[in-house]
């Protein structure tokens, strides 16, 4: 070959190496700057009165005289709008019959958007369902809300060929020259005194537990849950593969019974994950009943299955690593092979089996298919370590799936979605670093 | 050594069936979820000792769940099937029925859609793949794109039993593994047509006229509205009256029960 072609191949070469390191760069930044962004909405947000009263009457948090001012001086800007209301009601009062059926929808959506934006009613009954005894408790719902106090959303078919259009029709427009009528433009101009939102950081978001299925609260439970199944996990995982990498290196005498062994590993590897989610529902809870309904520990285990495969693989690899110099050093010294196993060969493939087992680790974290049936439920409290033994958890992987499909008012929760989603990928990038810290301290510590 | 390990494992014991005692389990439908979760959250409010949690896997899953006696309440959109009694039956499981709410089944489309009413025949042509078209039922020149729930579901087959008639679904249906995950196909999609509990709608999507009458609390509880059912929590046997599980399948006679039915968007079970 020429020495312009190799030349010319080898800058081809490492330039398509360059593109897909750059690419990757690109797909990470695409996928991680909007988890980072709208994840921390769910930390620092503008919290309303309303967050603050939720706070308190809830997890006693703040000082109760400040809550209180802030409520009292809330309620003093809303006080016109209730007022408003009673003298409205007051008016249809003495109105004809027929004049008073033509608002009663419509006063009916005001009130009702109006519960939705400053909460119930001050005087009336509490409601017994959480989401409904509380208005917005975050400014960027609050907008929301407020539109739609102020216009009904309508749908225009005069079009029979085409798809209809959205149409926002104020409100005020069914209550002209009633006593209703300045309520919008009120509600409008004194929105921030009515509501007083003001930058918080909720880091309790992080321990806090969920109330009113996901509404308002934290994700506490689901962040205990996805430890204890990712520490279980490592429980059975990490003994059993490292003792069986040692086996298959050092023990183990190569022949077909091995060979296929090896084959069965490489293969369990490659096991869909719902596979063994399936096999974990099978096996573990409906044929031996590790726990008598959906468990931590069934789940642990069905997920110690899964990463199981790759924990042999990358202790098999460190355990191979080990130059031979040393093993032979330690046997010619006259130690045995146990003695040399435990004080040579573990401690100088020490680096390699935590990387792998770190990386394991974040599989684990963020497993969903393996704890559907095994372990995850969509709400529960968080639980001692006894009661793991026996019961389910919420999990951050399955929860996150289960807030964006199944639940029934997605659209209100999404900074909750966002945060969970955040708070695991946080997760598995702080125990990657970690495996890169420890490895780097181990090695350096080896090499004196 | 060995007297610590046996007291170690007695304590355990001991500890586990302590907090076994203090657990529900409930699995099953999505269409119930809301309701038992809101039951849950406050039932344990009262009850500060009770941990209930709720997995919302579907009817079918719920149903095999309380016959392998893993969990304890099963919420389901529709009622068991002769063949799950008797599988139950079989493993010692006599499944309890306890209608805590009525449920109609809107027929949604999204919100843009002129359409506004469609009868049954109507929907089973789209459903079966005989209508293709909007166009053709007086809508917008649009391919429907039908969106169905998979075959787990009770809502699923609530529909199949009053709508379907014993035809077959279209191939060209798009299954989805609940009803929210049903709603958010819909208010994303225009030309879109599905069905979900009456819970989860909201003004994202648009509930038809279905034989000219809109599903709504009262058309429901008369039945005039013609695909409603009852949703169903079975337990195992009746419960232990004034156990924890007993007080919570009976919340919804209570009237913070009802409220709460009420205010998820189902309709609260009375006699009045």
């Amino acid at each position: 070959m020429r020495i312009e072609t190799r030349r010319l191949l080898n800058r081809a070469f490492s330039s398509l190496g360059l593109i897909s390191i750059g690419l990757m760069a690109l797909v990470l930044v695409v996928i991680l700057t909007p988890i980072i962004a709208k994840g921390s909405g769910a930390f620092v947000f503008r919290s309303t009165v309303e967050h603050r009263k939720l706070m308190f009457d809830h997890w006693n948090r703040g000082n109760p005289e400040r809550v209180k001012q802030d409520e009292a001086k809330a309620a003093v800007a809303r006080a016109p709008v209730y007022q408003m209301l009673s003298d409205f009601k007051a008016e249809l009062e003495s109105m004809p019959r027929a004049e008073r059926s033509r608002y009663k929808k419509p006063l009916r959506a005001v009130e009702t958007a109006l519960g939705r934006l400053l909460g119930p009613n001050p005087g009336s009954r509490t409601p017994v369902l959480m989401r409904q005894q509380y208005g917005a408790t975050r400014w960027d719902r609050t907008q929301a809300k407020l539109d739609n106090l102020l216009y009904s959303e309508e749908w225009d078919y005069s079009n029979p060929d085409a798809l209809g259009v959205k149409v926002l029709r104020p409100r005020v427009e069914d209550f002209r020259t009633t006593k209703l009528e300045p309520l919008f433009g009120y509600v409008k101009a004194n929105i921030k005194p009515m509501m007083r939102p003001r930058w918080t950081f909720y880091w309790q978001f992080l321990f806090d537990t969920s109330k009113d299925s996901h509404i308002f609260g934290g994700i506490g439970p689901e962040v205990l849950g996805t430890i204890y199944l990712t520490l279980g996990a490592m429980l059975f995982a990490v003994p059993m593969g490292v003792i069986a990498a040692i086996y298959l290196c050092e023990y183990s005498r190569e022949g077909r019974v091995i060979s296929f062994l090896r084959i069965c590993i490489s293969t369990l590897a490659g096991v869909p994950s719902i596979v063994f989610g399936l096999f974990g529902l099978a096996f573990f809870l409906n044929t031996i009943h590790v726990s008598n309904s959906k468990s931590v520990l069934a789940g642990s285990l069905t997920l110690a299955l899964l990463i199981l495969p790759t924990v042999i693989r990358s202790s098999e690899e460190a355990i191979l690593a080990v130059p031979r110099a040393y093993k032979e050093a330690a046997l010619s010294l006259g130690a045995g092979r146990w003695y040399t196993i435990m004080t040579v060969i573990l401690p100088a493939a020490l680096p390699g089996i935590l990387t792998g087992t770190v990386i394991s680790m974040g599989r684990a974290a963020g497993e969903t298919a393996p704890i559907i049936f095994t372990a995850a439920v969509s709400v529960g409290r968080p639980l001692l370590p006894i009661e793991a033994l026996s019961q389910p958890t919420p999990a951050l992987p399955w929860n996150i799936y289960n807030l964006c499909t199944e639940h029934e008012a997605v659209d209100e929760i999404r900074h909750v979605q966002y945060g969970m989603v955040f708070t695991l990928v946080a997760l598995v990038l702080l125990l990657n670093v970690f495996a890169i810290v420890m490895r780097a301290r181990i090695s350096k510590k080896l090499r004196g | 050594m060995k007297k610590v390990l046996l007291s170690a494992a007695a304590i355990a014991a001991i500890a586990l069936s302590a907090s076994a005692e203090q657990k529900i389990v409930i699995d099953g439908s999505t269409t119930v979820g809301p309701i038992a979760k809101a039951f849950a959250e406050y039932f344990m409010a009262a009850h500060p000792d009770v941990n209930i949690t709720v997995s919302e896997s579907g009817s079918g899953n719920g149903a095999k769940s309380i016959m392998n006696g893993v969990c304890d309440i099963a919420d389901m959109s529709r009622p068991m099937k002769d063949s799950e009694f008797k599988a139950a039956a079989d493993k010692g499981i006599q499944p309890v029925a306890h209608v805590v709410a009525l449920d109609g089944l809107p027929v949604l489309v999204h919100p843009q859609n002129p359409i506004g009413e469609l009868t049954i025949e109507q929907i089973r042509d789209i459903y079966t793949g005989k209508i293709t078209n909007w166009k053709e039922l007086g809508g917008p020149n649009l391919g429907i794109v039908v969106i169905t729930r998979d075959t787990n579901s009770g809502t699923y087959e609530t529909f199949e039993g009053m709508v379907m008639n014993k035809e077959k679904i279209t191939e060209k249906a798009e299954y989805v593994g609940s009803n929210g995950a049903i709603r958010q196909r819909v208010q994303s999609t225009p030309a879109a047509i599905g069905y979900a509990g009456l819970g989860f709608v909201d003004k994202t999507v648009k509930a038809l006229k279905v034989n000219g009458v809109y599903p709504s609390a009262g058309t429901v509880r008369t039945g005039e509205y013609p695909i409603s059912r009852p949703l169903f929590m079975y337990t195992n046997g009746y419960p232990k009256l004034g156990s924890p599980v007993y007080q919570f399948v009976t919340l919804y006679l209570t009237e913070d029960g009802q409220e709460m039915v009420d205010q998820i968007g189902f309709i609260p079970v009375t006699s009045y």
